[in-house]
Parts: C-alpha cells; sequence; structure tokens
C-alpha cells in the first residue's frame, strides 16, 4: 500500500474515528458539567430566553463600535480568512465530491477562479493573523501552544490544497496525499484545543444570550 | 495528440528559428547535419502552421513510400528541410526540421545499392564480365 | 549464410524493406523512444548489423491479455518484422511444438544462448504452498523463473500481472502471487506494466535493447521512463475541461456527451502512469477516457484493490462506515460523560481549610 492509499484509506478511517469520539466526548463533557444554580427570579419567560440566546448568535458576529478601533483588524481579518475558507471548502468542485460521496448531497460548485482567488486570500489573512499574534504584545502573552497548533493545522491543509490545485511542486498523487494526511492532522487535533469552537462558538454565545435575558438584559 | 493550443505562439516560433539557425552554422562550419524533433516539443497546431509559413517553400519536393508516405521538402532556406513521417494508416509518427546538404531519407544507402547491383546485372540481356567483388 | 546467422538488415532486405526503410523505422521509434532525433542514423545502422536476439518468452499466471495485445498488428508492418526477426524463441501459446517437444526447445533456447537472451515473462508469479497454483509441464511457476532467470541478459516482465502481482494479487490474493521483481531481485528488469500493456512500449524496448546493447532508462519502478514519465493526466485531451472545472456527474449525461472531464467517475489519470493517452492501443484507435471510462490506474501497482475502487473520485476515499461512526459517536459521549461527572464530584465536594 503506498502513502496515497494510506491516507485515502486506514489514516482517514482513523482521523475521522477520532474526531467524532472527540467531538463528542467534549460536547458531553460540557453539557453535563455542574452549574450555577441562579436562585434569582427569571426576568423573562422561557421562549423571550430562548429568544434572547438565539439573536445573541447574530448581535455578537460584530463587535460593539466601542471596540472597534482595538479589536477591528483582528475581527476584518478572521472574517476574510473564514469566508474565505468557507468559499473554497463549500464552493470548490473537489470538496463538493467529499460531501457528495458521504452524504450524497451536493450542490452547483463556484468557478475554479473565483475559488483560486479565495484561496489566495484566505492564505493571506492567515499569514496575517499569525504576524499580528507575534507582533501585538499584549497578545502574544496571552497566546499559548494550542493557538500556534491550531493555526499550523489549518495552515497546512490551505497551503498544500493550494499546491494540489496548481498541480505544482511535487507529483499529483504526492500532493493529493500530503493534503490528505494534513486534513487527517486537523481532524485529530480539532476535539481537542481551540479550534473546537467550531461546534461550541455558536452554542456559547447561545448560552450567555439566554442567561442574559434571563437576567433581563438586553443583549 | 495533446492539445497545447493555450500557448502562445510567436516566443516559440523565434526560438525554434534560432535553434534551427545554431545548427546551420553548426553545418557550414563543421559540416555535421542536425534536426529537430517537432513532435517532442508543446507545439499547438497553429503555431506549427506559423512556423511552417514562416520558413517558407523551397525548390525541392520529395515523397517517399515505403511504410506509408513520408514528405520531404526544403523550405524558403537552402539547406533546411521540413520532413514529415506517416506510418501505413496515416498517422504522422515524426514531423522533423532537418539541417542537412539532403534529408537522411532520401539517401540511397550503400546496401540497398549493392543489392541493386546484383539485380542490374540481372536485367541485361546479356551477362556481362563480373569484376572480382 | 544460413538464416539464424543473418543479421537483422540482410533479412530485411531478402524480405524487400530496404535500409530507407529500417531508417523510417528507426526515425519513429527514436521520435516514440524520445531520443535526441540525430539518434536515428545510428539506430538504424546498429539494427541492421543486428544479430538474432533470442526471446525467451515465459507466460506464468495471466489471462493472455498481454499477448493478445502485442498481436495484433493490423497489417504486415517493418515493426511486425522486426518483432519476428528478433523474438520468440520460445512462446507457449505460438509455438507448434507441444509437450515434452517443447520442453525440449526451451533447453535447447536456453543451451544456446546462455547469458545473452531476454526473458519475457507475463502473468504473476504465484508463490503460495510452493508455487502449486500454476504448473507448466509439472513445474511450477515460481521454479521455472528461479531456474531460467539467471542465464538471462535482462528480464521483462510484461503485464501488470508480472510487473507487480496483477489481478491475480487482488484481495485475498489465495495463490500468494506476486510480480518478477518479488522473486528475482539480482537481474536488471524492466517492468512493462498495463492491462494489457501498450504494444509499442514492448517494441520500443526491444528495438532499443537490440540497437544499444543495454536497457532504457527506468524510473524507480523499473518502468521506461520514454513511455511511463508521465501521467495520464498530463497527456489527456479531455485535460481542457479538468482545468475548466467542467466535469461529467454521471455516465451519459450532458456532461459526459460533451466529452467533460471524467475526475468525478473515479478517473484515476492523475495518478497513473503511462504512454496510453498519446500512443492508445489497437493501432492508436482509443483508450478508456476516449471511450468514455475513466483510467482504472492499470499500470500503477494494486490497482484492483485500490481504496474506494474505480469509481470513487481521488477527492474521495473511505472513511468509516455510518456504523462505526455511530459506535465512535456513542464512545465519545460515554468518555464525555464521566469526564463530566467526574468534574462534578470534585466540585461536589465540600472545600478543606478554613472557611471564608
Amino acid at each position: 500500500m503506498n502513502l496515497l492509499e494510506f491516507a485515502r484509506g486506514p489514516a482517514m478511517q482513523a482521523a475521522t474515528l477520532v474526531l467524532v469520539v472527540g467531538m463528542f466526548w467534549r460536547v458531553t463533557g460540557i453539557v453535563l458539567l455542574r452549574r450555577r444554580v441562579a436562585h434569582a427570579a427569571a426576568r423573562n419567560p422561557f421562549a423571550m430566553r430562548l429568544l434572547g440566546g438565539a439573536v445573541t448568535v447574530f448581535t455578537r458576529t460584530i463587535p460593539r463600535r466601542t471596540f472597534w478601533p482595538r479589536v477591528g483588524t483582528g475581527v476584518a481579518l478572521s472574517y476574510v480568512f473564514h469566508v474565505g475558507l468557507f468559499i473554497v471548502l463549500f464552493g470548490g468542485a473537489p470538496h463538493i465530491l467529499v460531501i457528495h460521496e458521504i452524504f450524497g448531497v451536493s450542490w452547483a460548485d463556484l468557478p475554479k477562479g473565483v475559488v483560486v482567488l479565495a484561496s489566495g486570500l484566505t492564505l493571506a489573512a492567515l499569514l496575517a493573523l499569525l504576524v499580528r499574534r507575534l507582533t501585538q504584545p499584549v497578545l502574544r502573552l496571552l497566546s499559548t501552544p494550542d493557538d500556534y497548533i491550531s493555526w499550523l493545522v489549518i495552515f497546512l491543509p490551505l497551503a498544500s490544497g493550494i499546491l494540489l490545485s496548481g498541480e505544482t511542486v511535487a507529483s499529483y498523487g504526492t500532493l493529493l496525499a500530503v493534503h490528505l494526511f494534513s486534513v487527517e492532522l486537523l481532524m485529530i487535533w480539532l476535539p481537542f484545543g481551540k479550534l473546537m469552537h467550531v461546534a461550541l462558538v455558536f452554542a456559547g454565545r447561545g448560552v450567555l444570550g439566554y442567561n442574559f435575558s434571563r437576567k433581563g438584559a438586553v443583549t | 495528440m495533446q492539445n497545447f493550443d493555450f500557448l502562445g505562439d510567436d516566443g516559440l516560433v523565434d526560438a525554434l528559428l534560432m535553434e534551427a539557425a545554431d545548427l546551420m552554422q553548426d553545418f557550414i562550419s563543421y559540416g555535421r547535419a542536425g534536426s529537430i524533433d517537432l513532435l517532442g516539443l508543446p507545439l499547438s497546431a497553429s503555431c506549427l502552421a506559423a512556423l511552417e509559413a514562416r520558413l517558407g517553400q523551397g525548390e525541392v519536393a520529395a515523397t517517399v513510400s515505403i511504410s506509408g508516405e513520408s514528405q520531404t521538402r526544403e523550405t524558403a532556406i537552402h539547406g533546411l528541410w521540413w520532413t514529415r513521417h506517416a506510418d501505413e494508416t496515416g498517422r504522422v509518427v515524426a514531423l522533423l526540421i532537418e539541417v542537412a546538404a539532403v534529408p537522411e531519407i532520401l539517401r540511397a544507402d550503400r546496401e540497398d545499392m549493392a543489392r541493386g547491383l546484383r539485380r542490374l546485372r540481372g536485367l541485361t540481356n546479356f551477362r556481362l564480365a563480373r569484376p572480382a567483388s | 549464410m544460413s538464416a539464424a546467422d543473418a543479421t537483422l538488415g540482410e533479412m530485411l532486405g531478402k524480405s524487400g524493406f530496404s535500409r530507407r526503410g529500417l531508417l523510417k523505422f528507426s526515425i519513429a521509434m527514436t521520435a516514440s523512444l524520445a531520443l535526441p532525433p540525430g539518434v536515428a542514423s545510428a539506430m538504424a545502422a546498429n539494427l541492421a548489423q543486428a544479430r538474432r536476439q533470442s526471446v525467451i518468452w515465459l507466460s506464468f499466471q495471466e489471462c493472455t491479455g498481454c499477448l493478445e495485445t502485442l498481436l495484433r498488428t493490423s497489417s504486415p508492418t517493418i515493426a511486425a518484422l522486426i518483432f519476428d526477426y528478433i523474438s520468440l524463441d520460445y512462446q507457449e501459446a505460438l509455438m507448434s511444438a507441444a509437450g515434452s517437444a517443447a520442453e525440449l526447445t526451451l533447453r535447447q533456447a536456453v543451451a544456446a544462448n546462455r547469458g545473452k537472451y531476454l526473458l519475457a515473462i507475463d502473468g504473476s508469479v504465484p508463490v503460495a504452498d510452493g508455487g502449486v497454483y500454476s504448473l507448466t509441464g509439472g513445474q511450477a511457476n515460481v521454479s521455472m523463473l528461479q531456474q531460467f532467470a539467471p542465464d538471462a541478459a535482462a528480464i521483462l516482465a510484461i503485464g501488470t500481472c508480472a510487473a507487480y502481482g496483477g489481478i491475480p494479487k487482488a484481495y485475498p490474493n489465495p495463490t500468494g502471487a506476486v510480480g518478477v521483481e518479488d522473486v528475482i531481485t539480482n537481474k536488471p528488469i524492466v517492468n512493462i506494466p498495463g492491462c494489457p500493456p501498450v504494444p509499442e512500449v514492448l517494441s520500443g524496448v526491444l528495438v532499443y535493447f537490440v540497437s544499444f546493447g543495454r536497457l532504457p532508462d527506468l524510473d524507480d519502478r523499473k518502468r521506461p521512463l520514454a513511455y511511463f514519465g508521465t501521467t495520464i493526466h498530463d497527456q489527456c485531451y479531455r485535460r481542457p475541461f479538468y482545468d475548466q472545472g467542467k466535469f461529467a456527474k454521471s455516465f451519459d449525461d450532458e456532461g459526459a456527451r460533451q466529452g467533460w472531464c471524467l475526475f468525478e467517475l473515479g478517473c484515476k489519470g492523475p495518478t497513473t502512469h503511462n504512454a496510453c493517452a498519446s500512443l492508445k492501443w489497437n493501432d492508436n484507435t482509443s483508450f478508456p477516457i476516449e471511450s468514455g471510462h475513466g483510467c482504472l490506474g492499470c499500470s500503477e501497482p494494486d490497482f484492483w484493490d485500490q481504496e474506494g475502487g474505480f469509481y470513487t473520485s481521488l477527492a474521495g476515499g473511505k472513511g468509516p462506515g455510518w456504523e462505526d461512526t455511530g459506535i465512535a459517536a456513542a464512545g465519545g459521549i460515554a468518555v464525555g460523560a464521566a469526564a463530566a461527572f467526574a468534574a462534578r464530584h470534585k466540585t461536589a465536594k465540600p472545600p478543606q481549610g478554613p472557611q471564608k
């Protein structure tokens, strides 16, 4: 069995299982944690609290104006990165193909030029975010190995994917194997680091909004 | 044949003409014949046509019928030949620019001539005394 | 002079082919082998002087497709004549001798050409249970290979079965089929894979060997670089559609009828090395992609067992099934619940030490 076959076969199976185990582990673990009982009476009925939670998921997408000078650049770069990644993952033909093979659903892909442009912008934003993390003193102080590892396991699939779509630097088989291995590394790391925010960010905002609404605070 | 139509023409044509010029200089200085294998290069159909048009037509054209048809003709540049070899099914198996006094394929081979001589002698109506060979 | 002593040039002359014809053949071969065009004259001169090159062809665990493809010439061409001349002192399917007469022919051919013959093998070599799954005249193929390889000048492993084990090697490989290179490790071997291989590749290798007295340059899988240096993807006429993102989604859909790229239908062109996209089969008639089916990867090892099969694209693979995923999810929930309850238990214990 050569490297590519290993990446497409046993490695893919193992990584998927680790991802599934890890994500269910963490979500279950968080959901079942003990919570401080709120003894004060709820200021809003249950339906309103739920609505508060749902609304907060969206209102938190843009920071408050007061914070723009401080966090604006980081938020803007992050959005370029996330939107670009979304375009590449869900608009690129080979990724739609994978989703189709797993779930049986598919949709029209975006023109290759659009995806290439998006991938370039995504890579630029990701690199800029790293530079920002390394040069801003407070951010640098706060950064942990988790931050850097999470950055790396995103960077590797992105970079190898760009090389693969350009079919440059190495043979197609080698590039595909490297890309798949980097994705599998991401899958193994994701549940156990900050990347878990892919599953937790919306739940986190929702719970926050629910609690604020319970206290009667306007979000 | 692989599709190279996305490549530009002019640069490649110029490069090939320069290579042909180098081969020609080689022949003039040292008597060494040379050739360029055009099928082995990523040339689009229009590029080949442009190259052929640029080289022009010369004084000599010849057809060789052996294992299919081969055609060779001198271009407007003396000693620069455009040679096309096709097999029995008509598929082009080689396309060459040759720099030579005469393209290889037109030369009569010594062994063939030796065989031809035996036949030539047999064609006469009377027997010639054969020189000791 | 006897027929056995005649050079190739003399034999061709007697058959009515001039040296000019041999030169034309050499020009075509030079182009096919991706050699510099100036080499053609030297090749023609060498071929004219070539003495009979003995080729002993042993067929092992095979379907005879490789031999059939090599025999399918549409008209008696100079290539076929040369192939006739330089080959086949022994070949079971084609020769008229049979039984013990055939065995005698083999022994005589080996004895007469010791150290000089090319040993051509098609079919895989079963090694399980002492090689009992493929016998010729009562002798196991693996034993025959070990017997005749030492006296050969070089070995040509023709077809994917001989090169890498091929279809007999597919899971579960009950006969223990392997390629020639897994049995013989101390002889020069040329792998000419393909299921079947492209005929011109074999004639190219033979002509090169006869002309220059050595084997052509090989890649890391022992395949001639001239023919296996590029992938189908690099030579495919449908490549512009791949680059534009125009893919057929199912067989005979609109895209397929327009001749769009077959990547999504499982084409393995990008990872398969062969010359068939340009040389094709049946006198340059067609190859799978031109006939509407994706490349199977038949010139690569273990193509039959590749992950996902022929119709899963290279972008996909074989992930765990839904059952296994469900079990993994249940496992994750169990671990997460245990972790959560351990944490709850820990925070439930009253704090030790002085109260605030």
